[in-house]
């Protein structure tokens, strides 16, 4: 058989997969494992949502190949949603594009800015899709280290001139998956400088821009004045809504970015269902009680989470936004075998920093995604086999 | 602003999708278009597959699911295959995907390295020479003739094998042409691509809509060498009138299925919930929604084909599967028809779409502009329609 092709041996495999096939053999092998690991909403999608798509899979139009670049009628719901939360105004026919979920962007955006050798600014720990996407499209991901002590911002200062003018992509995302960290507008308006005197489009993941605590409202990179001239953000129904099974999402903001992607999803597929999209509209256009509902009984959860964690000697904050807590491994452990360790001992999977990124050791990630009572029998779990744990 | 990516300047949006577009334009206008152009069956997808579909949503199943398919999904397609195509694979050989396209485009991303050459037969399905650029391969045209029902045959393939060839696309039954490979043809190209080392990319997403009592024959059931270097393509779309839903599938060899996987992992994830749990019961169900289908289009296909052919400056071979005929117009290129030059097939396409509101496909968008695509994927009232406009036009027009 020929051999398959170097792009994908480049590839480092999906962490996310990775995790999966790890759950499965324990389970196999009869272990009550519970899973602190994926980012995926433990409830259902809301009903007045499902109920929508069951109204609109009964109608013979939908049954029908759907545009590749999407609803108009769903990239308009996305424009307005951007004009009530965030003041931001979206052309609907050239400034949003539906997506199959903003992960299929993020991939897809490289594709269409990067050729061979040219560089991505990749925040390390991260997403994998970033540097994935560069790394398929032949590109070269350079890292951006985000630390503790910087609040796990990137310094955008320390990146060398020559290194940032070679690059063409600059990637972030806020609030951050796996730190949970939060950028703030003067931050963004760096950014916006930033890619303004390098010549970079800035890709702004906003996943979990729904998803935050305290009466904290996280705010859109396009709300920054003058980033819609450089960048484009990636939105995605799945977290505020429990939708990641339908795998819906957009991009919005710099024209000729996000044209181009639809031009190339043209090629690759060709759009998403159109009853997904009118669920989508009702999840945006609808009542918003439901993600009220999900933030609070995910803030119940991180409060849970924090205080076990301090009373086994973390010290630690709560995070003010996503469904994550970043912690630091207990000393001599590295964060593999952390993670190993606690897989094997107490049956609870957590995701080990390094899978997203060489910065990410000595770090791992707890998700919240899992009912309460679960997550407390992974607390009791840990707290029986780690006592207290130093550093 | 530094530019875009080479491949994104030189990337056209596809072709058949943008007449469909245009089309679809005049029709919300409230012009009567008859529209030639769909690439879809004009039929609804049938009760007991939306009713599946409710209940996954009613059920909660809205979640992620395993990036390839949820299970069940990829033993039915085993069974599926192994029933209709006796191949055997096991489930984590088969990827599901966002529509065979997406299939097609995995593959071939996981095939090629750049500068492998791409034996594409023309005509051909407008996304593969794309595709296969993304992939940063090198496509290779090769000709086929009408007077050999537009198939590849070994000589063709053999003669356009340089050390540079790493795969053959086969499409059968085949868009545009509606051309079905018979098993003996298959047998003769499939030795060329083990001689030459080849892949081979199978797409036979319309196996279940063949006319005349042909046989469908996937070429990596003639033998296990050739299973070895082929990957299967096929999907819910066509069978099962599912277009919209975005499922396809593709079958292939362990390392090849797993490094699919690993890509998909890394842009689309699962392809949606819902769409899985209706492509298992549409593959599980009753099969006779199928049948029925394609009886009608059979039906089409007689009239249209028999209809084209009368028509002066017309002809095409009888097609033996898919819903298209691609009727070679040279006949009528070249002249002027109502005071209008018409050179090519897309003159003559736009031609007809503005004189008589008929839309259908030139055969610029599948590699040769000397014929024109008519699907007759639509009701058999409207190609009676379009038809008796066509011949109206050209009985005034010549």
């Amino acid at each position: 058989m020929p051999a398959v092709a170097k792009r994908v041996k480049n590839l480092p495999p999906y962490l996310f997969a990775r995790i999966e096939r790890l759950i499965a053999e324990k389970r196999a092998a009869g272990v009550d494992v519970i899973s602190l690991g994926i980012g995926d909403p433990d409830e259902p999608t809301p009903e007045h949502i499902r109920e929508e798509a069951k109204r609109q899979l009964e109608i013979p139009e939908n049954h029908r190949y759907p545009t590749s670049v999407g609803l108009p009628a769903f990239r308009q719901a996305v424009a307005r949603y951007y004009a009530r939360r965030f003041g931001v105004e979206l052309n609907p026919e050239r400034e949003v594009v539906t997506l199959i979920g903003s992960k299929e962007g993020i991939a897809h955006i490289a594709w269409c800015y990067l050729d061979a050798g040219e560089v991505a600014l990749v925040p390390d720990p991260s997403y994998p899709v970033y540097a994935g996407g560069t790394i398929l499209a032949g590109g070269e991901p350079y890292y951006l280290p985000l630390l503790p002590e910087n609040g796990f911002l990137p310094r955008l200062e320390d990146v060398p001139t020559e290194v940032a003018r070679r690059a063409k992509i600059l990637f972030l995302n806020y609030p951050n998956n796996p730190t949970a960290a939060v950028a703030s507008s003067s931050f963004f308006a760096e950014v916006v400088a930033f890619a303004r005197e390098f010549d970079l489009l800035v890709c702004h993941d906003a996943a979990y821009v729904e998803v935050a605590f305290d009466g904290y409202r996280p705010s859109s990179f396009l709300a920054t004045p003058g980033a819609k001239e450089v960048g484009i953000e990636f939105g995605s129904l799945s977290k505020p809504y429990n939708m990641t099974g339908w795998r819906l999402g957009w991009a919005a903001g710099k024209e000729e970015a996000v044209e181009v992607l639809g031009r190339l999803k043209s090629n690759i597929d060709s759009g998403v269902f159109q009853p997904i999209q009118y669920a989508g509209i009702k999840a945006l256009d609808g009542p918003q009680e439901c993600v009220k509902e999900m933030n609070a009984l995910y803030q119940l959860r991180r409060d849970l989470a924090v205080a076990a964690f301090r009373e086994m000697g973390w010290k630690i904050d709560p995070p003010k936004a996503t469904f994550y807590l970043w912690l630091p491994v207990p000393s001599g452990f590295t964060s593999e075998s952390f993670a190993e360790y606690l897989v094997e001992e107490a049956g609870v999977v957590v995701t080990p920093g390094t899978g997203y990124g060489r910065h990410g050791e000595g770090f791992f990630r707890v998700s919240l995604t899992l009912p309460t009572e679960r997550l407390q029998e992974a607390l009791v779990r840990m707290k029986r086999v780690l006592g207290k744990v130093s550093f | 602003m530094r530019g875009l990516a080479e491949r994104a300047q030189k990337l056209s949006p596809s072709p058949t999708l943008s007449v469909d577009t245009k089309a679809k334009e005049l029709l919300r206008q409230g012009e009567k278009v008859i529209n030639f152009g769909a690439g879809e069956p004009d039929f609804d997808t049938p009760e007991h597959i939306k009713e599946a579909a409710k209940r996954a949503l009613d059920q909660g199943f809205t979640k992620y699911t395993p990036v390839a398919g949820i299970l069940p999904l990829r033993e039915a397609i085993c069974e599926k295959l192994y029933r209709d195509n006796q191949l055997e694979y096991s489930p984590d050989e088969i990827v599901v995907s966002c529509g065979a396209k997406h299939s097609l485009y995995n593959a071939l991303q996981v095939l090629l390295n750049p500068g492998d050459e791409v034996i594409i037969p023309v005509p051909y399905w407008t996304s593969y020479p794309e595709q296969v650029k993304l992939a940063g391969g090198v496509p290779v045209f090769v000709p086929t003739t009408p007077e050999n029902d537009f198939k590849l045959r070994p000589e063709d393939l053999r003669a356009a094998v340089t050390p540079r060839t790493r795969l053959l696309i086969l499409n059968s039954p085949a868009n545009p042409t509606g051309s079905v490979y018979r098993r003996e043809e298959l047998i003769g190209l499939a030795e060329v691509a083990l001689e030459a080392d080849l892949w081979i990319l199978s797409d036979e997403i319309y196996e279940k809509l063949i006319y005349d009592g042909m046989e469908h024959v996937s070429i990596a059931a003639l033998d296990p060498e050739v299973k070895k270097r082929t990957v299967v393509v096929n999907g819910v779309s066509k069978a099962y009138a599912m277009t919209g839903w975005r499922i396809g599938y593709a079958a292939a060899p362990r390392p090849v299925a797993q490094a699919m996987i690993n890509l998909q992992s890394h842009s689309t994830s699962n392809p949606a919930s819902v769409a899985q749990a209706a492509a298992l019961a549409a593959l599980k169900g009753p099969q006779e929604p199928v049948e029925s289908m394609r009886q009608a289009f059979q039906k089409r296909r007689d009239f249209i084909w028999q209809h084209l052919n009368s028509l002066p400056g017309v002809r095409c071979p009888k097609p033996l599967g898919a819903f298209y005929v691609f009727p070679e117009v040279s006949g009528l290129l070249g002249r002027r028809l109502k005071g209008r030059e018409i050179a090519s097939a897309s003159d003559l396409a736009l031609f007809l779409l503005e004189e008589i509101k008929v839309a259908t496909v030139a055969g610029a968008a599948f590699g040769d502009d000397h014929y024109l695509r008519f699907s007759y994927a639509l009701r058999l009232e409207d190609i009676e329609e379009g038809m008796q406009r066509f011949k109206e036009l050209l009985e005034a027009a010549l």
